[in-house]
């Protein structure tokens, strides 16, 4: 029915991206992964992820800057986007993203993939929009 | 011995360095100045020896001596040997820079003993006799024609200059108590005053507060100062100095019994005018006897010329105490900015290794919850690269922290070396480094604390692989050793290809908790190694072009094994 969900991290961490990926590809989804932003947006025209996971600590010179093509491409694709850091929604220009401080723990992290994927206990397909 | 507030005893003050504000003071006959913290005068500056110099009293003055000292020992900018200190005198050792402050001729007076009267039930009948401003006060030394006939003041105005110049060195000191017993000195060696006190308004609560006093020699100095507090609003708010008098200015008193039982007391009060504020007084007193009165007839101790001097003084004292407080608070915001920096620097960090041990743990218990050893593996392993990074920064905070010794031993560079790069293998894997090592064929075993240079070299090795793992493939970093019997020195040179550092960039290269790692780096690493290798009195030269990359290259004196 479904096509495989696809996620793509863009975490300079290795760990986070290690970690992600393992807990997400349990879950059946196709992950991409990137360290830079340069790749990472690359990925993101290439492969339309449903969802992009994107540090936004990767740069702390100019987070907004990096994050608009992301919030842009997302935006074109209907993905969610999901922004790690420091940075709060207030302060921020994505008005349609998640924002998720750190440090954060991973459970809830990837229950809100979950759910902004569609995969919540509703079992709606699509962005749950009563989760997210 | 440190930070007292005795200012009779001979005092050194340190005005840079790492023990700025800290004030020796020289107690004993004879001191030792150095790095060792057994040394009476304990510095905290890498560039200092060990044993640097010795402070010796002679006839109540002390001379200092260098001790062949690597980096000498300097008095007002010249090296010397020995030296007779005076007051006044600027000694530097390595980074830090010191002020001695010799004896003081009169013992510390007691503050308490400046009383300033409410002008309702004062004793005190004084009253303004001539007043001056400030401005005024300050043009003393204009040229005037009237200088040149008359001898008096020939003399004055040269005594004035000479003065004027001490008092703008004086000016460079960064120590306000100091600097206001300097002043009340130079007032007391050219005006013929009894008593004399110096009172600053306190920033907060806008009084006045005593802070030096002085009385001549054969005066009584318990007896207490009364200031009409009249007279010292006068001078504060309207900004002028004035002469007071308690003798009537009418001839027909002259020579009357009320002069003749009481004697006349005079004094001068002036503002301290900064730039920008009245900063304080300066008040000085002057009492005549009736017997004087009786033998030399009714004399003005104090004249206008006088009170244009303390003036000109109070002014300078003024703009000296602004500087001072200036660069007091330039130095506590400079202190605090940094705090600012290494806590923000140090909780990014803290904060990425909790990020990690929690993404390891997560996968261990995904592992353990799905029986799947490979993922408990996964994670074990972020958790435990986690716990050395937490590790390695909490030795580098205590190494960089801590004033030690290193701990020498009998060891070879070669050895040290070769364990960083094997300990570095897996890291220049993962990024797709190429890591080179070359020994130097003829490396002697000497003497030095493996443990201190192994952190050392590994700081610096790591920062090269993550240099060069910026560039695109492939990254090098190529470590070398090398021994000259010659300079008896020894070096390991470390060369990366990655960006190099930009020149703007070469300043903050040892500074704490400056990283340019984007928040992967504690800030720490270098100078960490820098420490350590000073310690061993050696030091880390680096060498780098943008674009091609850079060279480090940490280097110590080759201590032969005993």
């Amino acid at each position: 029915m479904d096509e495989q969900q696809s996620v793509l991290i863009v975490d300079s961490s290795e760990e986070t991206r290690e970690v992600l990926q393992t807990a997400l590809e349990r879950r059946g989804m196709r992950i991409f992964s990137a360290a830079q932003v340069g790749f990472g947006l690359e990925l993101a025209r290439r492969h339309h992820p449903d969802l992009i996971v994107l540090d936004l600590e990767l740069d702390e010179s100019s987070p907004e800057h990096l994050s608009a093509p992301f919030a842009e491409q997302a935006g074109a694709d209907h993905a969610s986007l999901v922004v790690l850091g420091s940075v709060r929604r207030r302060n921020s220009c994505l008005p349609n993203a998640e924002f998720v401080a750190k440090p954060y723990h991973y459970a809830p992290l990837i229950r809100k993939i979950e759910e902004l994927l569609g995969r919540c206990a509703m079992g709606e397909t699509g962005p749950c929009r009563r989760c997210s | 011995m440190r930070n007292g507030g005795n200012r009779a005893v001979p005092s050194l003050f340190v005005i840079r360095g790492n023990d700025q504000g800290t004030r020796f003071e020289l107690e004993e006959p004879i001191l030792r100045l150095g790095r060792d913290s057994s040394s009476a005068i304990h510095v905290h500056d890498t560039e200092v020896s060990r044993q640097h110099a010795e402070i010796r009293r002679t006839n109540g003055n002390y001379t200092v001596s260098d001790l062949d000292s690597s980096n000498g020992t300097f008095v007002n900018g010249n090296r010397i040997s020995r030296h007779l200190l005076a007051s006044g005198d600027q000694v530097q050792v390595g980074s830090t820079l010191m002020l001695y402050t010799g004896r003081s001729d009169e013992a510390d007076e007691d503050l308490e003993m400046i009383n300033i009267a409410a002008a309702e039930g004062s004793q005190d009948s004084s009253r303004i006799i001539r007043s001056v401003s400030q401005e005024q006060g300050s043009q003393i030394f204009a040229p005037d024609a009237e200088f040149s006939l008359n001898p008096w003041l020939a003399r004055a105005r040269s005594n004035l200059q000479v003065m004027y110049r001490t008092a703008l060195a004086v000016s460079h000191t960064l120590d306000i108590d100091q600097l206001l017993q300097r002043i009340m000195e130079l007032i007391f060696e050219w005006v013929e005053a009894d008593r004399g006190c110096i009172m600053l308004v306190d920033p907060q609560t806008k009084l006045l507060k005593p802070m030096v006093r002085r009385t001549r020699a054969g005066v009584p100095s318990d007896e207490e100062i009364t200031i009409s507090k009249t007279i010292l609003d006068y001078v504060i708010e309207r900004n002028e100095g004035v002469i007071t008098s308690d003798a009537r200015q009418d001839d027909r008193w002259d020579s009357a019994a009320s002069i003749v039982q009481m004697g006349i007391h005079e004094a001068i009060c002036v503002p301290m005018q900064g730039r920008y504020d009245v900063v304080g007084a300066i008040y000085i007193d002057t009492s005549t006897s009736p017997e004087e009165i009786i033998r030399k007839g009714k004399t003005d101790k104090f004249t206008e010329d006088h009170l244009k001097l303390i003036i000109a003084i109070g002014h300078q004292a003024a703009l000296a105490v602004e500087d001072t407080r200036y660069y007091s608070a330039m130095v506590q915001a400079e202190r605090l900015a940094a705090i600012g920096q290494t806590v923000t620097t140090l909780s990014h960090h803290i904060k990425n290794i909790l990020q990690g041990i929690r993404g390891g743990s997560y996968l261990i218990e995904m592992g353990l919850t799905d029986h799947d050893e490979t993922v408990v593996g996964k994670g074990w392993k972020i958790v435990e690269k986690n716990q050395n990074k937490i590790s390695a920064l909490v030795m580098d905070m205590l190494t960089f922290s801590k004033e030690r010794e290193p701990d020498l031993s009998k060891a070879n560079v070669n050895r040290v070396a070769a364990d960083v790069i094997e300990l570095m293998q897996g890291r220049t894997d993962e990024l797709g480094v190429e890591l080179v090592w070359q020994p130097a064929d003829e490396m002697p075993n000497m003497m030095f604390d493996p443990e201190g240079i192994h952190r050392a070299v590994l700081n610096v090795v790591s920062n090269a692989i993550d240099a060069a793992g910026e560039n695109k493939p492939p990254g090098r970093v190529e470590v070398s050793s090398c021994y000259d019997a010659e300079k008896s020195l020894v070096q390991i040179v470390i060369e990366d290809n990655g960006p190099g550092i930009p020149p703007e960039r070469m300043d903050e290269l040892f500074s704490p908790f400056v990283s340019s790692k984007k928040g992967r780096g504690t800030g720490l690493g270098l100078p960490v190694s820098q420490k350590i290798l000073n310690e061993h009195g050696g030091r880390t030269l680096v060498d780098s072009e943008v674009g091609r990359g850079s060279r480090f290259t940490p280097e110590m004196p080759a201590v032969a094994v005993i």
